[in-house]
């Protein structure tokens, strides 16, 4: 099937419309610009309902782009061409969604430089929404680079009158770390397409167009783990992690959740595409040692989060663990795991993006986010409260809420896997200690809402109108995905 | 004789007319006059650039007693120098300024060493070679020393210096070659090594005639000179010696490695060895750096590195992937220069906190910079991301012996990251004392950034007709 419009249409339109706002030309006036950008991400996130409303998993939005006839590098075999299969369609909405969020709850963490923020913005949802979409290894990493320029200005920039020191240096970090992952996918997307073609003739990047078997086993486990390691910066698997908790803190609220609304999916999504469908045969192999890493994962970052005192890093934490569930999911290598993988990845960043919120409204009111210095909040702010507790039941996984049914669903994916006894150990394993996970959230709630009220918090006010529709839109999400997860599970035919 | 001036020498000849013009004027002319100077020396460049098509190509033309040759390959290079020679000549205003009756004198030194690029790209013989090096490098010298101080004079020797030592290298390497196959013909040693077996002291001289060669592309055991000259050099000078020298020295360093050195192992080894010992003290040197042309010196040594590095894996596939770097790379830098001329000709200075808060008062300079910036650092939608994995591309095909190479070349790229990061970085900040002014940039300046980056983005988004162009080039050999 060829779209040769709607696909284009979705993942460039944001780009065009930040080169349109960085451009002389549109007016500085940042009420006039937030609103614009706002109101675009809506309009976005309507038409990416439509084509998921429209979607048939049997036949995937498929489109190739030809430049005057020609493929977009000939000489490489590499096209520019976008497929958009069940897994896409779930993560291209959900990529829609958490922008749109982020561009509402800009409005009181952003105080300068509103031009140069929005585009930057808008060009960071390109990109991710390209690394979603792509059906050609060298564009996919097009735009796995691409998404890091923004991402270090989102980042590292100045957008409030604060100190922003610990900002830039994270920023830079970030960039370091995922630039480095990156190294090792170049190397190993020239590696396979450098097999792929001397062992079948073709050459072209096209993920349909890689065949693994021809290629000597030992390449191929090479191939696996420099890709492996790519996406273990990103994902993070546990040594490679430490980046994500200096970015998720230090940045602005929106971006962080961005960041772990989205981000750290691009790098599920990257093991999903390359190691889970093309690399398959050394996948299998592979798979148990990576459900121990996750297991470590799920483990070490919950007691880690337990320990800490900054409520952003408790949430940063806790994203490892979650991210550690969803490459356990993978790692079943049956239809439910990826199925349970996916819908983790819808829950949590949901959940994600609703604790970072309530981290920064927090943060903007009470001017700290150390947690023994919070307490009683909940008095004056009862509606950040109700909020707060929703989110915080959702993501220790409640009953009647979307993580519930990621986390179960995850766990007996693994517990059912016939690849191999250690995923079996695995899932008994990470099930008790889930409980973990209630003992730092609870601790969030219970330390900062809870308590005698300090005078300095008296004057502080609850939540205003946009982050009311931020948080309730987070929680129907929560809710409704809780009590119907076939509406994501039917896309992945699991239903 | 004079027939083969008439087919493949005529834009030679062309920039030869103007050196002298310009030789004659600078006796004659008066000192209030110099503004001419410039304009003189774009119309010759730009009349070279037009005599190009007179040149014959098809398939080789041998001329001079086969002391010159012309094919495809030589044209395109001497397209890339006379474009590059056209850039840098519009950015040398403001150093003319300040020369008055040395503006003429000055712009056919320029000329000069243009030619002597051009000259060195078409080179057939090794002692045309060696004079068109040096008809290259002498220019370069005073080139470097023109600016007015200690520095430009300490710069400009340091280089001689350096020069001097590597072309008795070069010339070493000569001799033997010489003494080996009695011959100094390129294409005729070539035909003399495919009948005899190539032997241990052919890779020798091979490895000495490159080391030679690459001296004035800094690559490691003469890499040291870079720091200093462009420390102590004007901006325009080095957007000059960043792009020509690099380019007449990669096509004539390239298609020795073709043409009559072959591929011996040895050879292979050592420029490897060579290139990754210039990326890894270039790029390590640089992350402390502040002054951003110091930092520029070592981006340029490490990206001559990568690409001695693939040409030294000789191979038709890997020639494309070089010519295609080469272009995108001149481009970019080019960009990086005039922006770095505009600056200084308003004054500001070279460390990187002069340039914090530039881009609130002048986005449209700022963007184009940081978009060549982040094309050196190969970043998408700019050439340099295409032209990083197709020059890399070319270690990757070159079989899995040289994937440490590879590994370790991409993760200098890392490290070359956080440097050009660290040049952007400061534009975008807010400047505390808060008295940036609006850049004055000459239309010239304003000129060639803007092409610059414009070129950059494009070949980045649709990069399929330069490479099959190059992919021609170096398939026809």
């Amino acid at each position: 099937m060829e779209h040769i419009i709607s696909i284009p249409f979705l993942i460039f339109i944001p780009m065009l419309v930040a080169f349109l706002l960085m451009s002389p030309f549109f007016t500085n006036n940042e009420i006039v610009i937030r609103r614009f950008v706002k109101t675009f991400c809506a309009f976005h996130f309507i038409y990416a309902i439509l084509m998921l409303a429209f979607f048939d998993s049997a036949n995937p939005y498929l489109t190739t782009i030809h430049f005057w006839g020609l493929d977009w590098i000939q000489s490489m075999g590499v096209k520019f061409s976008f497929k958009i299969d069940s897994v896409g369609i779930i993560l291209t909405t959900l990529t829609s969604f958490i922008f749109m969020i982020a561009a509402i709850s800009s409005k009181l963490n952003i105080r300068k430089n509103h031009k140069f923020y929005y585009s930057m913005l808008l060009i960071l949802m390109s990109a991710i929404l390209g690394i979603f979409t792509s059906n050609d290894m060298f564009l996919f990493f097009m735009f796995w680079e691409l998404e890091l320029i923004p991402a270090y200005f989102l980042i590292g920039g100045k957008w409030n009158t604060s100190d922003n020191e610990d900002a830039k240096k994270s920023a830079v970090k970030f960039v370091i770390f995922t630039f480095t992952g990156s190294i090792f996918m170049l190397v190993g997307i020239l590696l396979l397409h450098y097999y792929n073609y001397i062992s079948t003739g073709v050459l072209s990047g096209d993920f349909a167009d890689v065949l693994t078997t021809s290629i000597p086993t030992a390449i191929q486990y090479l191939i696996a783990i420099c890709f492996l390691i790519a996406f273990g910066v990103k994902l993070p698997i546990i040594p490679l992690h430490t980046w994500l908790p200096d970015a998720h803190t230090n940045a602005p609220t929106p971006i962080s959740i961005v960041l772990a609304g989205i981000l750290l999916k691009t790098g599920a999504y990257g093991i999903y595409r390359f190691n889970y469908q093309m690399m398959n045969e050394t996948f299998v192999n592979i798979a148990p040692i990576l459900a121990i890493l996750a297991l470590i994962n799920i483990i070490y970052t919950a007691f880690v989060a337990y320990s800490q005192t900054d409520i952003k890093r408790i949430v940063a934490y806790s994203s490892i663990s979650n991210m550690g569930l969803i490459l356990l999911g993978l790692c079943a290598y049956n239809a439910i795991g990826l199925g349970a993988s996916v819908f983790h990845m819808v829950a949590h960043a949901l959940v994600t993006a609703g604790l970072f919120m309530i981290c920064g409204i927090v943060y903007l009111r009470c001017k700290t986010r150390d947690i023994n210095e919070l307490s009683g909040i909940s008095s004056n702010m009862p509606r950040l409260f109700g909020f707060a507790t929703l989110i915080v039941l959702a993501s220790i996984g409640v009953p009647a809420f979307a993580p519930f049914i990621g986390e179960i669903t995850t766990i007996m994916a693994s517990f059912f896997s016939e690849m191999n006894d250690v995923l079996k150990f695995v899932a008994v394993f990470a099930l008790p200690l889930l409980i973990v996970s209630s003992c730092y959230m609870l601790k969030f709630l219970h330390k900062g809402f809870f308590g005698e009220i300090k005078e300095s918090f008296v004057k502080v006010n609850d939540i205003s109108m946009h982050e009311f529709v931020v948080l309730s839109a987070i929680t129907i999400g929560l809710i409704l995905f809780g009590i119907f997860p076939n509406v994501i599970l039917n896309l992945m035919e699991l239903g | 004789m004079i027939n083969d001036f008439f087919n493949i020498f005529l834009p030679q000849g062309c920039l030869i007319l103007f050196i002298l013009i310009h030789l004659v004027l600078s006796i004659f002319i008066s000192p209030k006059y110099h503004r001419y100077a410039r304009p003189i020396s774009c119309v010759g460049i730009s009349l070279g650039i037009v005599l190009l098509t007179t040149v014959q190509t098809e398939p080789q033309y041998f001329g001079f007693k086969n002391a010159v040759m012309s094919d495809a390959y030589t044209l395109f290079f001497h397209f890339l120098i006379l474009l590059c020679g056209f850039f840098v000549a519009l950015l040398t205003k403001n150093l003319v300024k300040s020369m008055k009756q040395n503006a003429y004198t000055f712009h056919a030194i320029l000329l000069t060493a243009i030619l002597g690029g051009m000259c060195v790209v078409s080179a057939n013989d090794f002692i045309s070679l060696f004079i068109s090096v040096e008809l290259l490098s002498f220019p370069t010298y005073f080139l470097i020393a023109s600016k007015k101080g200690y520095f430009s004079k300490e710069a400009s020797f340091k280089y001689l210096i350096t020069n001097a030592v590597s072309t008795g290298v070069f010339l070493f390497g000569v001799s033997y070659l010489y003494g080996l196959t009695s011959s100094l013909n390129i294409s005729e040693i070539y035909e003399t090594i495919i009948e005899q077996d190539p032997s241990l002291l052919y890779s020798f001289s091979g490895i000495l005639i490159v080391l030679g060669l690459v001296s004035k592309l800094a690559i490691f055991p003469f890499a040291n000179w870079v720091l200093d000259v462009f420390k102590g050099s004007e901006t325009s000078i080095l957007a000059f010696l960043s792009t020509i020298p690099k380019i007449a020295l990669f096509g004539i360093v390239c298609r020795l490695l073709v043409f009559s050195l072959g591929s011996s192992f040895e050879l292979t080894f050592v420029i490897a060895i060579m290139a990754i010992v210039t990326a890894i003290w270039a790029n390590t040197y640089a992350i402390r750096e502040k002054n951003v042309k110091v930092i520029l010196a070592c981006s340029s040594a490490a990206n001559a590195a990568y690409v001695i590095l693939v040409a030294g894996l000789v191979s038709e596939y890997n020639l494309s992937t070089v010519i295609f770097y080469l272009t995108c790379y001149v481009l970019m830098n080019l960009g990086v220069f005039a922006f770095l001329n505009i600056t200084e000709s308003n004054g500001i200075g070279y460390n990187l906190e002069d340039y914090k808060g530039l881009y609130h008062k002048n986005h449209g300079l700022a963007v184009a910079y940081a978009v060549c910036i982040i094309g050196l650092a190969g970043f998408p939608i700019t050439s340099g991301f295409v032209s990083k994995i197709y020059l890399f591309s070319g270690i990757a095909n070159s079989g899995l012996i040289f994937l440490p190479f590879l590994i370790a070349v991409l993760l200098l790229t890392v490290v070359a990251l956080y440097y050009y990061l660290k040049l952007i970085r400061p534009l975008f900040e807010t400047s505390e004392n808060a008295n940036v002014n609006i850049l004055s940039a000459l239309f010239s300046q304003k000129f060639v950034l803007v092409v610059c980056t414009v070129l950059t983005v494009l070949i980045g988004v649709y990069p399929e007709k330069i490479i099959e162009l190059c992919k021609f080039i170096a398939y026809n050999i």
